[in-house]
């Protein structure tokens, strides 16, 4: 019976007892859910537009501002396209990244385009006073949602009034604010002599394409740094799933009263990996049902005719990008398990697996510098440490590929770290177990380990 | 019995925690084939010789030879341990984990399966095999990790205090499996302060108290080199004798007999044939031995 039998056995009943769980099948199902849920329903409860086309009224001192003011407001949506002198994001960013918040902004916005109903109150000899009173009334009486008085000096500055009935919707505020700006800045063109094309060829978009310098004039469309994002997402991600899960699975055995009869037959290290490695297997399974998922809808949209971009980047990188996901993730849960090797209870772990997410969301924004200046000696001590090596040398990679003996240098520190984590947290689990009931101190924690 | 080979020796084993010293030079044999009763109050390092024995710590120093040989994953192979802090997997049906610690011993298959369906018919569990352990009541879920110390067929089974918590019936069953595995010719190491317990099943035991030996042996040399002899009495007539110093120590009464504690030195049979002779209708003497209890309040608290 050698060690490896047994840890064969460790591994075979954390990865049969969790996925055989109904938590798993609940969590596999559910998350893709959950994650639509949040996407889609956002934008659809945005859109929701209760009680048809908003009804605004114009009143028109300056008497000629209304046929614009009207079809600005009207074709809101068109105007707006042709305004859009953005930079020109790549069609497989808007694909990959559309957790981007502007562009979710953008879509929100976009959903709570609404139509308007427009109509001129003619001054009719009445003044301005008696006017809005008889607006306001008619606003009261739910005839109208809001009115507009333009005044007479409008193009020259003059005040634009607008009152309705629900001040704290920014959404319509803000749309009839920039109706109105095109429908101004347009008749003030216009009054210079300014004809429509000239305004045409004014509000032609500008488009930036950058060139990696050297690299044959092929436009990098930032696949690669999308690559990496979306690596350093599912590292963040799936350390917020599983980190818990792995500290749970360290502690059961305390909480459980099991781990004395289980070292009467197994190393502690033996059975602390051998947990690590049952749990990564659950969430390998997990990931491959939810890829394979995601893989199918793709291949079922594109065969609807959708197009699906694959990033275009070097093989290498994607060797590189499962190894430094694989380091990460090791490191990470390796933190956990030592977390869990000290606390008796799971509350406990909580508490103290705190500095844990601290330490991964540094490393992450660590990633913003080092896009900046990816050579800078910053830059290079950063992608050394292995806490933040997995994202910050990701980034190093797709941007100016560093020379490869840092590229492995910084492979060792990680694995070697993942080892050396693991034998401490071996040495704490097996000394912390023998007192139930008390959290040790961390200079008690350093005698333990250097105990034989 | 001298040219067996002892199951398990410990020979000046120490072991410290800091400056505390759990156990202090312990040396005891284990004879194959016998129950050994490893004795003492709360505290006494019990559990932590235990530890060392089934290799979860090691001594700081001394030897400890288990089968001849010095602790091994081999030799850990050989062990049943149910230690006195114990649990289940929650979740995990009860054959599951059963087959799962027995994996660990390296016991596995066929054979292991076929082992699983007879203890649980042993254990009277039978029809809970398939539940998970949190169905179980308290008490089934202790025969089960009884189960669980047996089922790989140890040639050395530890039990720290094994029947705690267990109502009379169970207790008794336990028991009989415990001498059924003594009849196979299984060496038993059983822990306990229930001195009633390890009085009625031991064969050899070991007393000790704040981590150091107080005294070891069969239990017969135990109680004999005890030298504490009372006898209990019935009679009438026969005045004053138990008043001579030189042959009774003290006297208690109780409702209808009274019990005599013989001085030092003093005989029994001389007692009786003095009662005689003062003209005594004796009804009942008897020779009453030390109880386990009672060597252990005595040695223990004579340490104090």
């Amino acid at each position: 019976m050698t060690p490896l039998t047994k840890f064969r056995a460790v591994v075979k009943r954390e990865y049969v007892q969790r996925v055989r769980s109904r938590m798993f099948v609940i969590v596999t199902v559910g998350a893709p859910l959950m994650f639509a849920l949040f996407t889609v329903v956002p934008i659809l409860i945005a859109g929701i537009k209760t009680g048809g086309p908003t009804r605004v009224a114009v009143v028109d001192e300056s008497g000629r501002m209304y046929a614009r003011v009207r079809d600005s407001l009207t074709n809101a949506q068109a105007s707006r396209d042709e305004d859009d002198d953005e930079e020109e994001v790549p069609k497989a960013a808007q694909g990959t990244m559309n957790q981007n918040s502007r562009a979710r902004m953008e879509q929100m916005t976009k959903a709570a385009a609404q139509s308007y109903q427009v109509e001129e109150v003619p001054a009719g000899g009445l003044g301005l006073g008696e006017l809005k009173a008889q607006l306001d009334e008619r606003v009261r009486r739910d005839e109208l949602d809001a009115y507009l008085v333009l005044p007479r000096d409008v193009l020259a500055g003059g005040e634009t009034e607008f009152y309705t009935r629900n001040v704290s919707d920014v959404f319509t505020r803000g749309q009839v604010r920039n109706a109105l700006v095109r429908a101004v800045r347009d008749a003030r063109l216009d009054e210079r002599g300014v004809g429509p094309d000239v305004m045409r060829a004014v509000n032609q978009p500008v488009r930036l394409k950058a060139s990696k310098a050297g690299g044959g004039g092929e436009a990098d469309r930032g696949q690669g740094f999308f690559l990496v994002f979306g690596a350093g997402f599912l590292i963040y991600l799936t350390i917020l799933m599983y980190g818990q899960v792995v500290l749970g699975a360290v502690i059961e055995e305390k909480e459980t009263r099991i781990a004395e009869i289980l070292f009467s037959s197994i190393r502690p290290f033996t059975l602390m990996t051998g947990k690590l490695v049952g749990v990564s297997l659950v969430a390998l399974t997990q990931f491959a049902i939810w890829g394979l998922a995601f893989v199918g809808l793709g291949a079922y949209l594109a065969a609807g005719g959708a197009s699906i971009a694959i990033p275009q980047v070097p093989p290498s990188v994607y060797a590189y990008v499962v190894l430094f996901f694989l380091m990460g993730y090791f490191i990470y849960a390796t933190l956990y398990a030592l977390v869990g090797s000290m606390v008796t209870t799971s509350q406990e772990g909580g508490q103290l697996a705190m500095p844990i997410i601290m330490l991964l969301v540094v490393g992450f924004y660590l990633a913003f510098p080092v896009i900046r200046s990816p050579n800078s000696s910053f830059a290079v001590w950063v992608s050394l440490v292995p806490f933040f090596a997995p994202i910050t040398m990701l980034i190093r990679i797709v941007s100016q590929e560093p020379p490869l003996w840092q590229i492995l240098l910084s492979l060792c520190i990680g694995f070697a770290t993942v080892a050396a984590l693991l034998w401490l947290a071996g040495r704490v689990y097996r000394v912390g177990m023998l007192m139930y009931g008390k959290r040790a101190t961390i200079p008690e924690m350093l005698k333990w380990v250097r105990q034989p | 019995m001298s040219e067996q080979q002892p199951t398990l020796r410990l020979e000046d084993v120490t072991k410290r925690y800091g400056e505390f010293t759990a156990v202090g030079s312990l040396s005891l044999t284990v004879r194959p084939g016998r129950i050994f009763g490893l004795l003492g109050p709360n505290g006494a390092g019990k559990t932590t010789t235990i530890r060392m024995i089934v290799g979860i710590t090691r001594p700081d120093e001394g030897r400890l030879e288990l089968f001849g040989r010095p602790v091994t994953p081999e030799s850990q192979n050989r062990i049943g341990y149910l230690p006195e802090e114990r649990g289940l997997y929650k979740r995990m049906r009860v054959a599951d984990q059963l087959k799962f610690f027995a994996e660990l011993k390296g016991f596995t298959g066929r054979a292991a399966d076929g082992a699983l369906d007879r203890w649980f018919e042993k254990v009277k569990l039978s029809d809970w095999k398939r539940k998970k352990a949190s169905e179980l009541s308290k008490g089934m879920q202790q025969k089960i990790q009884f189960v669980a110390a047996v089922l790989h067929d140890p040639d050395l089974l530890i039990l720290d205090e094994p029947f705690s918590g267990l109502d009379p019936v169970n207790v008794e069953l336990l028991k009989d499996l415990v001498l059924e595995l003594k009849e196979a010719g299984k060496t038993i190491i059983f822990s306990t302060h229930q001195m009633e317990v390890a009085e009625r099943i031991c064969d050899d035991i070991c007393l000790i108290n704040r981590s150091r030996k107080v005294l070891s042996g069969s239990i017969r040399e135990v109680k004999s080199g005890f030298g504490r002899n009372s006898v209990a009495l019935r009679y009438e007539g026969g005045e004053g004798v138990l008043e001579d110093e030189t042959l009774v120590a003290s006297v208690e009464r109780h409702s209808d007999d009274l019990e005599a504690l013989l001085a030092p030195g003093a005989d029994a049979q001389e007692l009786l044939g003095r009662l005689l002779a003062a003209g005594a209708r004796v009804s009942r003497f008897e020779l009453v031995e030390p109880s386990l209890h009672d060597i252990f309040i005595e040695k223990v608290s004579g340490g104090e």
